[in-house]
């Protein structure tokens, strides 16, 4: 078992692990089979992407590119124009039709992510469910996190954890599903942020996993510590906000000027659509039961 | 075996170890007695008195003395100190065999070819007794460590054991030596002091050495049959016990070693043979090619032994000694006897934790060799050479205090080294196939790797890293990776020990450091003449070693120093401050507390933190050569300077800084020419014209001064200069002066008074003193010389000096970082240069410029020719493109097969499970089901006035769900939070959503409540009740007693709620005054704390007061005096108002309050209704109203219906079950 080297290493933790400036920035990489370059691009327009540089991908990626990269810039047309989502999905049906490119991996992986914006989870698990890659295996994980379907994102991560246990990705997944199904579990998810957050720079993302675990423990004093430096290295990060309001409610503290800054920044996240939706059913609460 | 050292020489005889110093005697069969240092290798000394060979030889316990005994049948006491024999005991008749001192008496026993034991008096110098019965050679002949016995062995097949206990008796008092030894005489042949206990008879052949057990009643013997035996003593006889077969030759010495209960044995067969002392069987063989053994030694206090034979001697030690142990924050793991022990730093407590493996005594060094502790496990790897190398896996107990004895079962394998990688990931070394494997705590193979180098030994190297350990280098290998990050050449690596923050690793080797930084970048090397034996990182980045006899310090910069001396090794765990914890080699732990104010200087030094250097030289004892050698070695003198008094040195530490002044003082006390010219020339390198000037007058170097005052102008002095010239007869100085003010007249003057006239003339008439020129040639007469021709006459004048007098512009010199701005010296050398240099500046930039520009144009140039580059590579990228997609065509029936997946249907959301699994309002308000919730308070409090509680279902909502971003750009995760989380909570089983109020921040609302009353913040605190009023619908508590505590909070906060409204309607009231008074009476019936019922009291009594109702304010005041008010004044006021009631005992209205007549107040009305009269009450809050208030929104906790039916408050899980 002698692999080669993994020259992608680092650019996948990084990107894995939300230091997506960090992966751009190293991705000069000598030296890579032409396999590795398209993977190492596709990672590289996916940072932009996850960084909000949408643009960009969309100008730079060409019809000439291959496949996973025509994918990758679908993600970006998506995400960029919600209001024109159709045109966007049924291109990718389309792709996903064609039997020479449609069991591409990335393509794959690309249509899980569209359709689980679409919460049509069905469609989403029809490409994603046959795995091939650990990102794919990953997805699946968190389609059936939020599917609330615990038990077949536990398969899922046994498969993964039958792969590569130290995987990055594994240990990822491994810590969402814990943080899922809770209980005692939620203490092995710290350790495995703990174990991130030794091992590599502090992310935004290892910072709110970690914030998570501890509010699911209780402790929402360290917690409300870890978000405000996971604050301090973004302050726009979506899920930060969102965590600093429930933590700052938990510790009794006033949440309106992250509420207000995340529904600035951030009109679409769940929390704030949460809020407005309950809203909603408090007025009409209010009318059936008056 | 464990060799330590070896010596070549004529064969060895006899050894014996030094109890203290690390020294052995080795008597040689060539008649030399050798002293050597086992340690550092070195012989120290060699005695060459005997004739013929030495056999005997031994160290006295204290004294610096030693006997030794040789077949010129002398025996000799020597002292080392003085390098000479100090006398010879003469008596034996024969070869002498073995001598040896007792441990307690002034008495040498020595045993001889004249078949007879004797035992001598070395204060008296005399024998004292003669032991004989042996009818052969006697081979040797030892005392018993502790009782009055000696035991000897001879060829007569016999081992014989002597009773000495009348001896002692004898030598009570020393005077009577003469006197014993005309009574020795008759006791010659069948004496009485010494007589023979036992006699033990087995052996077949003559009997080379016996000796006795140190504790317990057995003696070991070997002889020429070849074989060892045992044998056990009790008081009245002696028997065999047992014999060890073995050796082929014959047997030359034996010995017990009582503390690993083992018997050693040497012989002629080449062989030194090691046996259970308990099983009686043979543990290990250690064999020489050529060698026969003679003799072997043990030492008195170590576990070291020496065996002599044909060609010299080896000192060795049978097991490593080195406990094994890991270090992990506060804690110490090691091993220990047969269990692994747990050792806190900080409280120096030690517990037994598990009992760990029984090594098995097949053979020895089976003990523990290393530890590794994973933390987030709690479990312990330990290594060993058991079978070739095994690990064995414990996972501790949670309660490290149940300390089970029995032995758990470990999981083993395999493998010389194992150590933790990262969380439930061990890496096991195979060297077989140079690779690791990757193990879970099941002992479960989850990956391999193949090392990049043969590596014989892995190292932890921080998470998922390994250190691989090749003969000659270490590599730093990635195991996910795997890469090699670093690589680095050393000795071969024993031990690795990382600094607390991971950045730097010592490398330790048998005779070297290596410090390296994480990366295995070499930062510096330490070579050590004796073994390095351990490490530990301090705080501030210094390495703190040890080795066999000395702790030591290194710096980052590669600079080291002796930290203190060692009597015995230590193994450093860890060094806290001035703390050192260590273990020693029998597995205590020891704490050396040193003085580090030595490295801890040079280490502020290093990192130029004057501030603390300068505190470290006011405070502490820290001068001496060395240090001063070293500050200036290191170019810091003008740090030296402080520590130094000898003018001299001083002195030369001065003008090495720099500092003038200093080194002027220092000039003036020593006062000598060669200093006063070294200060001139430093002086005048500064610019310092002045000190020059003082320098030379100093040392009356005119012409120095001359010059000087030239060059700088000073004409006035120079021309004092030329006087002086002229009072001390100088005329070359003179004439130098006069050149150099260009005072033509005083040359030619100077000329001619030293009789060169001609020169004279010539120097008069060129320059046009006609006059002198005249009297000149009148007196030259004929010989007038010619002038020169063709060449214009010019006079030499100084120039005009630019400034006159006083100093140049100085050289900026350190100025004493002390003295003045802590500067670093960087800089100062740094303004130095730019001070000299000054006008190099802009042509240095030029350059520079230049340089950059140059730099620029390639640098476009590249990136100009890595675009092309690029541009190309996606041109190879399209062709490429086919390539994958084939490939990945077979995976299509992976696909089609996937076809048969069913996709599951959607679990049920964590708020659902909240919904159904819960009936508390609180819970339902979590999960977002605000209707059901709604119906429950309704139903339980009657509230229908839902409008207060908005923010606070929004909150309950909003607080319930924490988000996680998984996956890059796929829709963020959102989990549900539950509360009463645990450490044991199993997964998968849902607990009640975690809500954002709890009773604690209630209690601190009633507190802020509290302090708002008493502040008279009246609507503040109102808002405050009322907040607490709407939020505890939605409480949840876990205990019946703070269900009650809930329901106490709302009668409290109600009360409260009432007597403000009350009260701020009063306030609006100005005109009333009736309504005014009964609402401030109404007030003061409400359960308000004492201090706040004092203010209402104060309050009603004031206005009553005002408004001349006397009586009621007479009773206001005196429930006032009731309260036994802590504010004097109010207690005054409260009299006065009673003394003026009493005058006046009347009510000027009519109140609707009768206090004497228990009432409650209606809470909408702010009526009172008196005890007996109808009510109805709100079903939330509890607030009495009158009857006509029935059907409407309570008004004081604005929530539920007043008369409405209701259940109670339900608010915890424990009023359900």
């Amino acid at each position: 078992m002698a692999a080669a080297p993994d020259h992608l290493f680092n650019l996948r933790n990084n990107f894995y692990l939300g230091s997506y400036q960090a992966a751009i920035n190293n991705s000069d990489l000598p030296n890579l089979s032409p396999d590795d370059a398209v993977e190492r691009d596709c990672l590289v327009y996916r940072s932009y992407i996850a960084l909000g540089s949408y643009q960009l991908v969309i100008n730079e990626i060409d019809s000439s590119a291959p496949t996973p990269l025509q994918a990758v810039k679908l993600l970006a047309l998506y995400l960029s124009n919600p209001h024109d989502k159709e045109s966007t999905i049924s291109s990718l049906k389309e792709w996903l039709a064609d039997p020479a490119i449609g069991n591409n991996a990335i393509l794959r992986l690309i249509a899980g992510i569209i359709f689980m914006h679409e919460e049509d989870y069905n469609e989403a698990l029809k490409h994603t469910n046959a795995g091939g890659t650990m990102e794919l295996h990953a997805l699946n994980v968190q389609i059936f996190i939020k599917m609330h379907r615990s038990d077949y994102a536990e398969k899922q991560l046994r498969v993964m954890q039958q792969v590569d246990e130290d995987h990055t990705l594994t240990q990822l997944a491994n810590a969402w599903f814990n943080l899922a199904v809770g209980g005692s579990k939620i203490q092995e998810a710290y350790l495995i942020f703990q174990d991130f957050s030794e091992k590599y720079p502090m992310t935004g993302l290892i910072l709110n996993g970690k914030a998570v675990c501890c509010m699911h423990m209780g402790n929402f004093d360290e917690a409300e510590t870890l978000l405000l430096e996971a604050l301090n290295k973004d302050a726009k990060d979506p899920e930060t906000l969102a965590n600093l309001v429930v933590c700052s409610l938990h510790l009794g503290k006033s949440s309106s000027r992250y509420l207000s800054q995340l529904k600035l920044t951030h009109p679409e996240h769940i929390l704030v659509k949460r809020a407005s939706s309950a809203e909603d059913s408090f007025e009409r609460a209010v009318q059936s039961v008056a | 075996m464990l060799t330590k050292f070896e010596t070549k020489s004529n064969r060895v005889k006899g050894l014996s170890f030094h109890t203290k110093r690390p020294w052995i005697l080795a008597s040689l069969h060539s008649g030399v007695i050798q002293l050597w240092d086992y340690r550092m290798g070195t012989l120290i000394d060699r005695f060459d008195e005997h004739d013929g060979p030495v056999r005997g030889v031994h160290f006295h316990m204290s004294q610096p003395l030693f006997v030794s005994g040789g077949d010129d049948y002398k025996i000799k006491v020597w002292n080392y100190k003085l390098h000479r024999c100090l006398f010879t005991l003469l008596g034996h008749l024969d070869y002498i065999r073995t001598v040896q001192f007792h441990h307690e008496h002034p008495w040498i026993v020595s045993a001889s070819d004249d078949q007879t034991i004797r035992v001598w008096n070395w204060q008296s110098r005399t024998c004292i007794s003669v032991l004989t019965g042996h009818n052969h050679y006697v081979m040797c002949a030892s005392f018993h460590p502790k009782d009055d016995l000696v035991v000897s062995a001879s060829l007569d097949q016999t081992v014989r054991v002597w009773d000495i206990g009348s001896l002692k008796k004898k030598t009570a008092s020393p005077s009577d030596d003469i006197l014993r030894l005309s009574q020795m005489n008759t006791d010659l042949f069948g004496g009485v002091d010494a007589v023979v206990k036992y006699v033990l008879e087995g052996h077949d052949r003559g009997v080379n050495w016996a000796a006795f057990h140190p504790t317990l009643p057995l003696i070991v013997s070997g002889a020429d049959d070849r074989q060892v035996k045992l044998w056990r003593t009790n008081d009245t006889k002696a028997w065999e016990v047992d014999t060890l077969r073995g050796h082929t030759n014959n047997v030359s010495c034996v010995m017990f070693l009582a503390k690993q209960d083992i018997i050693v044995s040497n012989s002629e067969d080449k062989s030194i043979r090691v046996w259970d002392g308990t099983k009686r069987t043979g543990l290990q063989t250690f064999r020489r090619e050529h060698d026969r053994f003679w003799i072997l030694a043990a030492h008195p206090e170590m576990n070291l032994l020496a065996a002599g034979h044909d060609s010299g001697m080896i000192v060795f030690k049978l097991e490593k000694e080195r406990p094994a142990f890991a270090v992990s924050g506060d804690s110490l793991f090691y091993a220990k006897d047969r269990f692994l022990r747990y050792y806190e730093f900080s409280t120096q407590k030690e517990v037994q934790l598990i009992p760990i493996r029984r090594p098995g005594s097949t053979s020895l060094n089976q003990s523990p060799r290393t530890l590794s502790y994973s933390p987030t496990e709690n479990a312990v790897l330990i290594c060993s050479d058991v079978d070739g190398g095994t690990y064995e896996l414990y996972v501790m107990p949670k309660d490290s205090s149940g300390r089970g004895d029995s032995l758990q079962e470990a999981k083993k394998g395999p493998g010389s080294s194992a150590i933790f990688v990262a969380r439930n990931r061990f890496a096991v070394l195979d060297k077989g196939n140079n690779q690791v494997l990757i193990k879970n705590l099941k002992n479960e193979v989850v990956k391999k790797s193949g090392l990049p180098v043969p590596a014989d030994a892995i190292f932890y190297a921080g998470t998922g890293n390994l250190l691989c350990r090749s003969e000659d280098r270490v590599v730093l290998f990635d195991l996910q990776q795997r890469l090699v990050l670093g690589d680095l050449q050393t000795p071969f690596v024993k031990y690795v020990v990382w600094s607390n923050d991971m950045e730097s690793v010592a490398l330790l080797s048998k005779h070297t450091i290596v410090i390296t930084n994480k990366k295995l970048v070499h930062q510096c090397t330490f070579h050590e003449t004796i073994r390095v034996k351990s490490g530990a990182w301090d705080d501030n980045g210094i390495f703190i070693y040890t080795t066999l006899n000395h702790i030591k310090y290194c710096l980052p910069n590669g600079d080291s120093g002796i930290i203190r001396t060692l009597d015995v090794p230590i193994y450093i765990t860890k060094v806290s401050g001035n703390t050192i914890f260590s273990l020693d080699r029998d597995g205590k732990n020891k704490t050396i507390v040193i003085d580090a104010t030595e490295y801890i200087f040079k280490l502020s030094l290093l990192r130029k933190r004057f501030d603390h250097v300068m505190s470290m030289i006011r405070n502490s004892q820290l001068c001496g050569e060395a240090m001063i050698a070293y500050l200036q070695q290191k170019g810091f003198p003008e740090v030296a300077l402080h520590f130094v008094k000898d003018e001299k040195t001083r002195f030369n530490l001065a003008l090495e800084s720099g500092n003038i002044q200093i080194a002027v003082a220092s000039a003036k006390e020593i006062d000598d020419k060669d200093h006063w010219y070294r200060l001139g020339v430093e002086a005048l390198r500064q610019g310092n014209a002045g000190i020059v000037e003082y320098a030379y007058q100093r040392t009356k170097n005119f012409e120095r001064l001359s010059f000087l005052y030239l060059i700088n102008g000073n004409l006035e002095k120079l021309s004092k200069m030329l006087k002086i010239a002229e009072v001390k007869n100088d005329v070359m100085g003179q004439f130098h002066n006069a050149l150099y003010l260009g005072d033509i007249q005083e040359r030619v003057k100077i000329l001619e008074n030293a009789g060169h006239l001609p020169l004279a003339y010539i120097a008069a008439s060129v320059h046009g003193l006609k006059d002198v020129a005249e009297r000149l040639a009148a007196e030259l007469g004929d010989d007038v010389p010619p002038l020169p021709e063709g060449k214009e006459p010019s006079l030499l004048m100084p120039p005009a000096p630019v400034m006159c007098g006083g100093d140049w512009p100085l050289l900026r010199v350190v100025k004493g970082i002390f003295d003045g701005g802590l500067d670093s010296i960087g800089r100062d050398a740094v303004d130095e240069e730019e001070g000299a240099e000054g006008d190099w500046g802009e042509d240095l930039d030029m350059v520079d410029v230049d340089g950059l520009q140059n730099g620029d144009v390639t640098a476009i140039l590249e990136d100009g020719d890595v675009a092309e580059e690029n541009e190309e590579e996606g041109g190879w990228d399209l062709d490429d493109l086919e390539l994958p997609s084939e490939a990945e065509t077979p995976r299509i029936s992976v696909n089609a097969h996937s076809s048969v997946f069913v996709v599951p249907t959607p679990g049920m959301p964590v708020s659902q499970i909240w919904i159904q699994r819960s009936s508390l309002a609180a819970d339902h308000a979590a999960a977002g089901n605000f209707e059901t919730s709604m119906r429950l308070l309704n139903r339980q409090l009657g509230i229908r006035n839902f409008t207060p509680l908005k923010s606070m279902f929004l909150d309950l909502h909003t607080g319930s769900h924490s988000y996680l971003r998984a996956f890059s750009s796929a829709p963020v995760v959102s989990l549900a939070v539950e509360r009463g989380w645990s450490e044991s909570a199993s997964p998968n089983v849902r607990g009640p959503p975690a809500l954002v109020f709890n009773f604690s921040q209630l209690d601190e609302k009633l507190k802020a409540g509290y302090k708002a009353t008493t502040a008279g913040k009246f609507t503040e605190a109102l808002r405050l009740f009322l907040n607490i009023l709407h939020t505890i619908p939605l409480i949840v508590v876990e205990s019946r007693r703070e269900v009650d505590e809930v329901k106490e909070l709302i009668i409290i906060a109600k009360e409260y709620v009432l007597g403000l409204q009350m009260e701020l309607k009063r306030r609006e009231m100005k005109e009333n005054l009736v309504r005014q008074q009964e609402l401030a009476a109404y007030f003061t019936h409400c359960n308000l704390q004492l201090p706040h019922l004092r203010l209402a009291l104060l309050n009603a009594m004031t206005v009553c007061y005002k408004a001349k109702n006397l009586a009621t304010a007479a009773n206001f005041a005196r429930r006032l005096l009731e309260t036994n008010p802590t504010n004097e004044s109010h207690a005054k006021t409260a009299r006065q108002v009673l003394q003026a009631a009493e005058r006046n005992m009347t009510d000027a209205s009519q109140l609707n309050y009768d206090f004497r007549n228990p009432f409650v107040t209606c809470g909408a009305t702010y009526v009172p209704i008196y005890r007996g009269q109808k009510d109805v009450s709100c079903p939330y809050c509890t607030t009495r109203f009158v009857q006509s208030q029935e059907g409407q929104l309570c008004a004081v906790c604005d929530l539920a219906v007043v008369g409405a039916d209701a259940s109670g408050l339900l608010c915890s899980p424990s009023q359900i079950r």
